[in-house]
């Protein structure tokens, strides 16, 4: 008799599978690239090498994140095949984030270590896919900011090697000029908070100076939205993060903006100053790195908590601790918002439970108890 | 549409057989007669090895109030008592009887207008339980410790693939209805509610089109006489037909952790369940026969049948012109909740509702990889567990904890294995649990 397959129910089961859902990842962060690549080609016609810089960028990322974990898993003595097919796409996904984390213009050998970092030390060391503690990504590019300072470049990148002069990038939807680096971010928090570049500027990403992924919201939001209609992602936890973010930077300027010269809170200022406040709302969510961590980073699953009620008060306060940052130390705000939020899912984990369906309250048991003591005594 | 939370649609593949119209299966040569096909323990045989047994003849009796008497499904001649293995891959003790081709029956003496009590101690004599699959003795269960005001029947039917409450439903719809009102009268309650799901239309529009039962809408319940039966139609959606869920959805009422349906005033009967009582009170006849679908792609003719308790499922698959070559995964019962057959060396008892040959392409066999910790499992728990940390904790062998994120309460329904993209065996796990917890005690 032929041998039949013998097993635990359920004996059916859904198609969708790990490397599915990374798959679709990888397809909802390729618009964002394409983007980068292309608005960082045509920002400054004087250097045109910056779209094709980026293009590398994010190439060196991904086969060094893919190649970290298949060496990795060759040296844990797993043959070349398994690994093939247990591959579940998470380390391409790793690295796509860290090229898109990176500057076009970031010396190639900060991605390659980056990437190592990321895969090696974050995610293998810990146990591998779905055990890593914080957002492989995220680290990786934080790794990147601490170890490498000058040749990760952060906000001051945009130099041109070839002659050290600084890069301008220019707008062609407004006409808006962006020095190396001046992102709107750092005069964010002025409370006479101007720009050469408009909010379109910064949805579009045209003439923003940033890492190659952040430039174009819009593509990064069709990403999203991609995921979404995927089942892949839930939509509620990236708007609670970027309205949390927008909501804490605005009371931030508003609150700043009623202290006097002399530095006393004015509280007769706070009806005129608020309105004017409010305009610091559109351009903080659609500065910056937020929407990609936002969507991207922030709502990776191994790396948030596993309630609703946790979820929600951990995007808030991750939103709130991105426009604190911001405020405070000027730059790498949403990695550092992230990183440290990462770090304290297991106490969302631990302290915030769900009610199983027909939870009774046990209180009814303690009265009687208490009851029976009394006439007892 | 009524429904509960949670929970996910698992493509139901009920088209292979929801138009097919129920048939006997012939009688065959050997019976074995299961002595513990119910909750509770295992009947007593009251026949010795060469009696002589008439079809619907007491073989074996309640040995306890929890407990089930056991009819003959044919006649013939006892063969001997043997232990053998049932769906569930435990050795248990089975009744073979021999088939001599007589045609006599035995019957109990029908009753018209019984009393509530004539109804329970028919429903004790004819051996009936519950027939969903749980099994248990729906005489004890139609004598609740707690006052009931509601009687929920089940006809949900939420596993995918089969179909006999369906077709029972359409074939003998004013049957089952009457089996539906005895049952009321047993425990004297005037809220008869009928759930079925939305999948199921021809057996809704059957039931509906009948005198006394209403469907569940605002005009019709304006309208509504005591005693009229109302049928609520359910999302579709697994495990629509879990009794906690069904109670949910049909009276909104929530049965505490470690509850029966009893504690809120419910109890749940299911469609076949209902149809053994009338055959039982208005035939007399013994519970010896049930519905059960034999599908799956690897079944070559699936079909309906009306199948007599004991048959092996050898007969049945021949009989439904055999297997397919890409067969790779046989079920006895539905494909969430169901047991995996080694092979098909297996007799049917009362609470099989159905037999899945399954190919390749349908039965999953993906090896699970490491958790993501998505939370679709949560998500779809109809119990609100977090079953993620149940397969956790019991893959690095902490019961304790495991039982904390409610490994007790689940009822193994099988949603979160099933949306899980990691293919974790989290019912397994849940089982490995249970099963712990009781080495510990």
């Amino acid at each position: 008799m032929a041998k039949y397959v013998y097993s635990s129910s359920p004996h059916v089961k859904s198609p969708a599978t790990t490397r599915r859902i990374m798959i679709d990842v990888c397809i909802a962060l390729l618009p964002a690239c394409i983007a980068g690549c292309v608005l960082m080609g045509v920002a400054n016609p004087a250097y045109s090498k910056l779209g094709w810089l980026s293009f590398m960028q994010l190439l060196i990322c991904c086969v060094s994140s893919v190649a970290a974990e298949f060496v990795y898993l060759l040296c844990c003595k797993k043959s070349f095949m398994t690994i093939l097919k247990e591959f579940d796409f998470t380390s391409l996904v790793t690295g796509l984030l860290i090229g898109m984390n990176l500057y076009p213009t970031t010396k190639w050998y900060v991605g390659i270590l980056a990437s190592v970092f990321a895969i090696v030390v974050v995610k293998m060391l810990f146990g591998g896919t779905g055990k890593n503690i914080v957002n492989p990504a995220i680290a990786g590019r934080i790794f990147a900011f601490i170890a490498f300072g000058a040749a990760f470049g952060g906000s001051m990148a945009f130099v041109n090697p070839a002659n050290g002069n600084a890069v301008q990038i220019v707008s062609p939807v407004s006409g808006g000029k962006v020095t190396a680096g001046a992102t709107p971010l750092q005069t964010l928090f002025n409370a006479d908070y101007t720009s050469t570049l408009t909010n379109l500027d910064l949805f579009l990403g045209t003439g923003v100076a940033g890492c190659i992924g952040e430039v174009c919201k819009l593509a990064l939001i069709a990403g999203g939205i991609y995921l979404v209609v995927r089942g892949v992602l839930n939509f509620r936890w990236p708007l609670v993060y970027i309205a949390a973010t927008g909501i804490v930077a605005v009371l931030i300027v508003w609150i700043e903006s009623c202290f006097n010269t002399s530095g006393q809170f004015v509280p007769a200022l706070m009806g005129t100053k608020f309105v004017p406040a409010l305009k610091a709302f559109l351009p903080s969510i659609l500065s910056g790195g937020l929407i990609l961590g936002a969507i991207f980073m922030a709502t990776d699953y191994v790396t948030t908590p596993n309630t609703k009620l946790g979820n929600y008060i951990y995007f808030a306060l991750l939103g709130i601790l991105t426009a604190v940052l911001r405020k405070a130390v000027k730059g790498e705000a949403v990695s550092f918002a992230i990183l440290l939020m990462n770090l304290l899912v297991p106490l969302f984990d631990m302290y915030i439970r769900r009610k199983p369906f027909g939870y009774v309250k046990p209180v009814k048991e303690k009265k009687v108890k208490k009851s029976e003591q009394k006439e007892g005594v | 549409m009524r429904t509960f939370k949670g929970g996910f649609h698992v493509p139901d593949n009920k088209a292979l057989t929801d138009s097919v119209s129920i048939e006997l299966m012939p009688n065959v040569a050997d019976y074995y007669v299961s002595l513990s096909q119910h909750i509770g323990k295992p009947a007593e045989p009251v026949v010795n090895a060469g009696d002589e047994v008439v079809e619907g003849q007491l073989i074996a009796k309640a040995s306890s109030f929890v407990s089930a008497n056991i009819h003959s499904p044919v006649c013939g001649e006892v063969i001997e008592i043997v232990k053998r293995k049932n769906a569930q891959g435990a050795t248990v003790d089975y009744i073979h009887i021999k088939a001599n081709g007589k045609q006599d029956k035995f019957t109990l003496p029908p009753l018209s207008d019984p009393t509530p009590e004539q109804i329970v101690q028919r429903v004790a004599d004819a051996g009936i339980v519950g027939m969903g699959g749980a099994g248990f003795p729906t005489a004890v269960k139609l004598q609740p410790k707690d006052p009931v005001d509601s009687l929920i029947i089940n006809a949900a039917e939420c596993e995918p693939y089969l179909n006999c409450d369906n077709r029972l439903m359409i074939e003998r719809t004013e049957e089952f209805i009457e089996g539906v009102r005895l049952i009321a009268k047993a425990i004297n309650v005037s809220n008869i509610y009928i759930g079925i799901e939305a999948n199921k239309m021809e057996a809704y529009n059957k039931l509906i089109a009948l005198d006394g039962v209403i469907a569940d809408t605002k005009e019709a319940l304006a309208n509504k006489k005591e005693n009229d039966i109302v049928v609520v139609l359910l999302k579709k959606k697994y495990p629509q037909g879990a009794e906690k869920t069904l109670i949910k959805a049909c009276v909104n009422r929530e049965v505490p952790v470690g509850g029966l349906p009893s504690a809120v005033g419910c109890i749940v009967d299911n469609v076949g369940t209902a149809y053994a009582v009338y055959d039982a009170v208005v035939n007399g006849k013994t519970l010896y026969k049930r519905l059960m679908t034999v599908t799956g792609r690897g079944i070559t003719t699936p079909k309906n049948l009306e199948v007599s308790i004991g048959t092996p499922l050898n007969a049945i698959v021949e009989f439904c012109n055999g297997l397919t070559d890409d067969t790779a995964k046989l079920i006895s019962g539905g494909p969430m909740m169901g047991f995996s057959l080694a092979d098909l060396d297996v007799c049917t008892t009362k609470t099989d509702s159905g037999l899945l040959a399954l190919t390749d392409k349908e039965a999953s066999t993906v090896l699970p990889t490491p958790c993501i910790n998505c939370g679709r499992c949560a998500a779809v728990c109809p119990m609100k567990l977090m079953p993620m940390y149940i397969d956790f904790y019991t893959t690095v062998g902490d019961t304790d904890n495991a039982v904390k994120y409610g490994a007790a309460n689940c009822f193994e329904c099988g949603t979160c294995a099933y949306v899980c993209p990691a293919k974790r065996p989290i019912v397994q796990s849940v089982r490995l649990t249970k099963m712990r917890m009781k080495e510990k005690k």
